[in-house]
């Protein structure tokens, strides 16, 4: 029984529950802020998409989780660049020169990619799906074939269509050149997911990533901290940089490791360069932080087509504050306000060069 | 005065701590478990503590998955690009590799991953 005065006694006693305390939060703490965390994946759009919901309502997140899925899916069917759909029936009215009748969302997504195609100076340039489709990009599984021939891109690239060639006239579409062959996989995802977050919003969702293939978009927190995100390094594994979302922003990057095929051992890949016809060259990738999704997907693909020497002047002509781009040394070249907010996970840190866009 | 007993639990807690912190707030990022996703069926998860080949089928065929020390990757799939092959050996929390065309897809979990969503 001498153990009472120590027990009462005190500074043992506290000292031990103290130091358990810790412990246990440490344990529990952690397992309940799991418990918080509602993931779900799916394949969509021609990639994985990554859903996480941070909530005390099981059920507002499996509400939220089958909204994002069907929203979507429903993209994915309207907007497909190949298989049979929406766009693909769009894209035969304008090459028979006919006028093409289409819904609310694609007659807005045409708009706003009418606006960043041309804020991008047409390196973002939706209307080239014959030059993506000669490429052999028009398939989920390309055959072993080569390369377009230089005087079948030369043919394209003299039809030159662009997006200001079409015209929308209420629910009807007609353009001036029945070469616009309309491709979205510049922006499609990004603007699908702007569609889902506003849905999951309005359900009444406050903390969530949409991450359709590594470009996402996430609104409030991960519980107390803010969301972590890491930038894949484009030639090498891993993480290149990690930054932390704030509140509500998209964040989006455009690489070339992502599609691509080799061919007699050169790697083409997926980002057609619409002046030139080829797979762009200079930057291996480009990162675009933006509060709206298709923004920053289109401007993440203008970008990564501008290369080191015109990125600044695209950066500035689109109005975007935050620009990662990587080159193909691995030299990385920032805007001052994504300088800040950019932590490098590389050892040695790579050569940066910061300008005012 | 400390008992025995105090000091052991100090003792402990103190060893503890260190592995605790790393455990959920460190920079440890290696996965313990690959989560394979396929067409039909819910996904599987697999500890990446034993070497083993695992076989998933998909629409196109089989495609087999290497575990190996604590790593996973694809090593063979009917796609004609083979992208899932290429992206090598994945093994910390958050990486991924798919084969789109054989929609089957792997992801490793960690216990506390580092980032929430990797951009790329």
């Amino acid at each position: 029984m001498n153990q009472h005065p120590r027990l009462s006694g005190k500074p043992g006693r506290a000292l031990r529950c103290t130091v358990l305390g810790i412990v246990m939060a440490a344990v529990t703490g952690c397992g309940h802020d799991q418990d918080l965390l509602h993931k779900s994946q799916l394949l969509a759009m021609g990639t994985l998409v990554d859903i996480s919901i941070w909530t005390r309502d099981d059920g507002l997140a499996q509400r939220a989780i089958a909204t994002v899925t069907q929203e979507l899916n429903d993209a994915e069917h309207r907007w497909h660049a190949w298989r049979p759909s929406p766009l693909t029936e769009i894209n035969s009215k304008i090459a028979a020169g006919q006028p093409a009748t289409v819904d609310a969302l694609t007659r807005d997504l045409i708009k706003k990619s009418q606006i960043l195609a041309s804020a991008s100076d047409n390196l973002f340039n939706p209307t080239i799906g014959k030059l993506i489709e000669v490429w052999g990009f028009h398939t989920d599984d390309r055959p072993d074939v080569p390369p377009p021939a230089q005087d079948q891109i030369d043919a394209l690239l003299a039809n030159a269509p662009a997006m200001a060639d079409l015209h929308i006239d209420g629910d009807h579409v007609t353009s001036t050149n029945r070469h616009v062959q309309l491709d979205f996989g510049g922006i499609a995802k990004g603007y699908a997911v702007d569609l889902a977050v506003d849905k999951i919003r309005k359900l009444g969702v406050r903390n969530a990533i949409v991450d359709a293939g590594g470009d996402l978009r996430a609104i409030g927190s991960h519980g107390d901290r803010p969301w972590r995100i890491g930038i894949r390094n484009p030639r090498g594994p891993g993480v290149i940089a990690s930054l932390e979302a704030r509140g509500d922003e998209s964040i989006f990057t455009s690489g070339d490791y992502e599609r691509y095929f080799i061919y007699k051992g050169k790697r083409y890949h997926h980002i057609i360069d619409p002046r030139t016809g080829y797979p762009s060259t200079g930057a291996t990738s480009a990162t675009v932080i933006h509060s709206d999704a298709a923004t920053a997907d289109a401007a993440a693909t203008a970008l990564i087509v501008a290369g080191p020497k015109k990125w600044r002047a695209v950066a500035k002509s689109m109005g975007l504050k935050y620009v990662m781009l990587v080159d193909s040394k691995g030299t990385v070249y920032m805007t001052p306000a994504m300088a800040k907010r950019i932590k490098f996970q590389i050892e040695p840190p790579p050569k940066v060069i910061v300008a005012q866009p | 005065m400390m008992t025995r007993a105090d000091k052991v639990v100090v003792a402990l807690a103190v060893t503890a701590l260190p592995l605790l912190y790393n455990t959920f707030w460190g920079s440890s990022t290696q996965g313990d478990t690959v989560r394979i996703f396929m067409p039909g069926q819910p996904p599987a998860l697999v500890s990446l503590d034993r070497d083993r080949e695992v076989t998933v089928k998909g629409p196109l065929g089989p495609s087999t998955l290497q575990i190996k020390d604590g790593k996973v990757r694809f090593v063979s799939s009917p796609c004609r690009n083979k992208l899932c092959i290429h992206s090598g050996w994945l093994s910390r929390g958050g990486e991924f590799a798919a084969c789109l065309p054989n929609r089957i897809s792997i992801v490793v979990l960690a216990q506390e991953q580092r980032y929430d969503a990797i951009n790329f």
